[in-house]
């Protein structure tokens, strides 16, 4: 009794804790089913009449497809010159490599609401108007420094006298790159890929200074929705996104677990 | 001088000029890697930045926009003004107070995912990271559904008849607060857990075999040997707090306004840019000042470490 009491109380304190982190999101879910004309939880009868009322809002849809456009891209570029940059910093010593790393790690030391003012001005000065590539180089900033370390993780314990070995055998770096030093360091590229997406794909911060009025993504479009209207449509948006994610998260714990991910990133 | 000797120092010199010749070209290759990642952060990260800091010393006319005058007068007005320093206070007070609440109810919850074993602490695992996976943007909204007049909490209140006027939860330092700790909860799980299964479980067995109490052998074994775990969890939750933007933006908005939010009304809505730059490096200050401080403590903890 005296050992179980305390463990009892530790329990049930963890599990109003894990409710209290998944009820936003389950909230979301279930009052998209709601029938009324505004967002109900709990739901007033069950329908999915809120997703097919999405049709009457395509721009809700444009603005998905830009955010994947634009995450897809982020997620593409980032991971090639961020992979690229870790062989530069790891495998080499240079004059300059300190800063080279502190400038490239920094964008996660400035706030991002003060990197979306720098950028907003500065694009104005340039005259570069809101696209998505504009929305692609400001997200490149953002994820750069996750791919560095994730790649950078796994390229430290990186044995080089397998790519020697290859060299010596006549392989081309092309060869012994794209055969080697690519399947072995896979893990931290696809964790750092993956990264990048959702982290572009989720920026409101950054995205709400670049924005324009037909090239919005959806989260400045649920964001500016929401301030103006409360009804069940932005539920249901909301829960196509969630189970996008949700879909991504078993895809990572498919390739990679959960934890292997997490424990590099920290 | 042999002839063999002759022929060695020219072998030698030239396998010279060929290692030369390869670290050229391997200087170039690196810098060939680097160059495009170097490039996008200098034209698109450092230089904004400068010209950010160049805008924050100009003056601002609401008629005739960005002035050619310099001046400090944008420092001064923020120093100055009451109001200005209440947003500060209030952003250092929410952060505050979100690093000293998260602490508390992580602690226990690192604690039991680092007992539980196997697939259970998968799961668990998982259940801690989901607000860090799921949009920002959703999970604020999410709260916004519970904490609104017409919400969860209000109407299941007023259906018990507990109260007959809804309270007032959303657009509060307290809905700001909850939705900072429900944002920063993993990297606080997340450190406390590093530190908890670090520890030596012979310590623990050591410390009840000589007779303390659970509660002794937490505050005076375990407490003190993941102080550094709490101590990191600290510093990021507050330097993320600091400089956070989309939750106080949805669940504060303008009535409670903190660093970020001001940066952003002074930029994109006041469009007053030279003053919205001048808050904005506050704001870095603020975000670096903290890592500063955490740095330098934790180069004290270390030595401290040492000498025992």
């Amino acid at each position: 009794m005296r050992k179980r009491l305390p463990k009892l109380t530790l329990n049930t304190f963890c599990i109003i804790v894990y409710i209290f982190l998944l009820a936003p999101i389950v909230v979301v879910l279930l009052s998209s089913l709601t029938k009324t004309e505004y967002i109900a939880f709990p739901p007033k009868g069950l329908t999915l009449r809120w997703y097919t009322e999405l049709i009457n809002h395509p721009e809700f849809m444009q603005s998905l497809i830009l955010s994947i456009v634009v995450a897809l891209g982020t997620a593409i570029i980032s991971t090639i010159i961020g992979t690229l940059a870790s062989l530069a910093v790891v495998r080499n010593q240079f004059k300059g490599k300190e800063a080279i790393v502190q400038l490239i790690g920094s964008p996660l030391l400035i706030p991002s609401v003060v990197f979306g003012v720098a950028l907003l001005q500065f694009y104005s000065w340039i005259g570069l108007a809101a696209s998505p590539l504009a929305l692609i180089i400001g997200h490149i900033i953002l994820t750069v420094p996750f791919v560095l370390r994730l790649v950078v993780a796994n390229l430290v314990d990186f044995d080089r006298s397998i790519e020697r070995a290859a060299m010596n055998l006549g392989a081309s770096s092309w060869k012994v790159f794209f055969h080697i030093t690519l399947p072995i360091i896979k893990s931290g590229v696809i964790a750092g890929c993956i990264f990048a997406f959702i982290t572009s794909f989720d920026d409101l911060t950054v995205a709400l200074f670049i924005v324009s009025t037909d090239v919005v993504t959806l989260p400045v479009r649920i964001y500016t929705y929401m301030q103006y209207q409360y009804d069940p449509i932005i539920t249901s948006i909301s829960s196509i996104m969630i189970l996008f994610t949700i879909i991504l998260m078993i895809v990572i714990e498919r390739v990679l677990g959960v934890g292997k991910v997490f424990a590099s990133k920290n | 001088m042999t002839q063999g000797d002759i022929v060695t120092n020219q072998e030698q010199s030239l396998l010279l000029q060929q290692k030369r010749k390869r670290n050229v070209r391997k200087k170039i290759d690196v810098w060939l890697l680097l160059l495009p990642t170097l490039l996008i952060f200098i034209f698109f990260f450092l230089l904004p930045l400068v010209f950010l800091f160049v805008t924050s010393f100009k003056t601002f006319d609401a008629n005739s926009g960005i002035g050619s005058e310099w001046t400090i007068q944008n420092y001064v007005k923020f120093l100055s003004d009451s109001f200005y320093l209440s947003v500060l206070w209030r952003t250092v007070k929410i952060a505050l107070l979100t690093t000293l609440i998260t602490i508390i109810i992580s602690y226990p919850v690192a604690y039991q995912i680092s007992k539980a074993k196997g697939r259970m602490k998968n799961y668990l695992t998982l259940i801690v990271l989901s607000p860090l996976l799921i949009s920002m943007v959703i999970r604020s909204y999410g709260w916004v559904i519970i904490l609104s007049n017409k919400g969860v909490i209000n109407n299941t209140l007023m259906d018990l008849g507990i109260i007959n006027q809804p309270l007032t939860l959303l657009y509060t330092e307290f809905s700001v607060i909850l939705g900072m700790i429900h944002v920063l909860f993993p990297y606080m799980v997340l450190t406390i857990m590093g530190s908890l299964e670090r520890i030596d479980p012979s310590v623990i067995r050591a410390s009840q075999n000589l007779g303390a109490s659970t509660l002794r052998t937490f505050f005076s074994v375990m407490l003190p040997l993941t102080l550094p775990g709490i101590f990191a969890g600290s510093v990021m939750v507050f330097s993320l707090s600091v400089s956070s933007f989309v939750t106080p933006a949805i669940l504060g908005g303008p009535q409670v306004k903190v660093m970020s939010y001001l940066t952003y009304e002074q930029t994109a809505v006041m469009l007053n840019w030279p003053y919205g730059s001048a808050i904005g490096f506050l704001l870095i200050f603020l975000a670096i000042i903290t890592i500063v401080i955490y740095s330098r403590i934790l180069a004290y903890s270390e030595k401290g470490v040492a000498i025992q």
